[in-house]
């Protein structure tokens, strides 16, 4: 029972920090250029896509 | 052999997470920044071009009556490319423009600075009809190609003079 209040309360800490570190992100997009933005989107992709293939790798 | 492609997916992926936070200072500090600073009253206000990015349209500053305000402008352009703008400067009051303070093209070179400076005397914008309780609004445009910065120019009353006080006869 315990363990399972850890992981609810872990789920919020991850879920708290993911929309803390998003609404940064956004508010500096919003003083980003036109190119910057696009450079920035594109290295997102490849960001997910790379740690994708490494989470595949490992076996997940 | 997968072990070092895992690896490389990791430094990939990590060199793009750098990549995005480099992105976000360069870009940051790259582009063209004008800053405005009035000196009135011995205080020096500083008035930068992050102001008027938030969106905040106007910013105001106090001038006492009679005395002068002496106003900066500086042009700061980080880009690696000459940047160019016709400057114009004028104080308007009830949207008539009152004074054309100056108008000038500049020049600034990649990563250098241009100012240009000049100096608001309160008893020219002033009618000398005016009661000297009275305070008056003005706004200092400053037009740089399409962009336009408005300051309002809040003039103060004159403080009331001392009268004497008579003296009591003896």
């Amino acid at each position: 029972m315990s363990i399972k209040l850890e992981y609810v309360l872990f789920g919020f800490g991850i879920l708290f920090c993911l929309a803390g570190v998003g609404y940064l992100a956004a508010e500096y997009v919003k003083n980003l250029s036109e190119v910057g933005k696009l450079i920035s989107l594109l290295l997102t992709v490849a960001m997910f896509a790379f740690l994708s293939k490494y989470f595949e790798d490992i076996g997940w | 052999m997968s072990t070092k492609r895992r690896n490389l997916y990791l430094y990939l992926t990590l060199a793009c997470f750098f990549g995005i936070i480099a992105i976000f200072i360069v870009d940051g500090y790259m582009g063209v920044y004008d800053t405005v600073y009035i000196t009135a009253g011995e205080r020096e206000q500083k008035i930068e071009s992050d102001v008027w990015q938030r969106g905040d349209k106007f910013w105001s500053t106090g001038i006492t009556r009679g005395e002068k305000a002496f106003c900066r402008y500086e042009v700061d352009n980080r880009r690696f490319s000459t940047y160019e703008a016709e400057i114009d400067v004028s104080i308007w009051r009830m949207q008539q423009k009152i004074d054309e303070i100056l108008s000038q093209q500049i020049a600034v070179d990649p990563f250098d600075k241009e100012v240009l400076e000049w100096v608001i005397d309160t008893t020219e914008l002033i009618p000398p009809d005016a009661p000297p309780e009275q305070g008056f609004d003005f706004t200092l445009r400053i037009k740089k190609d399409e962009l336009e910065r408005n300051i309002i120019l809040y003039i103060n009353p004159s403080p009331y003079p001392v009268k004497p006080v008579p003296a009591a006869p003896r």
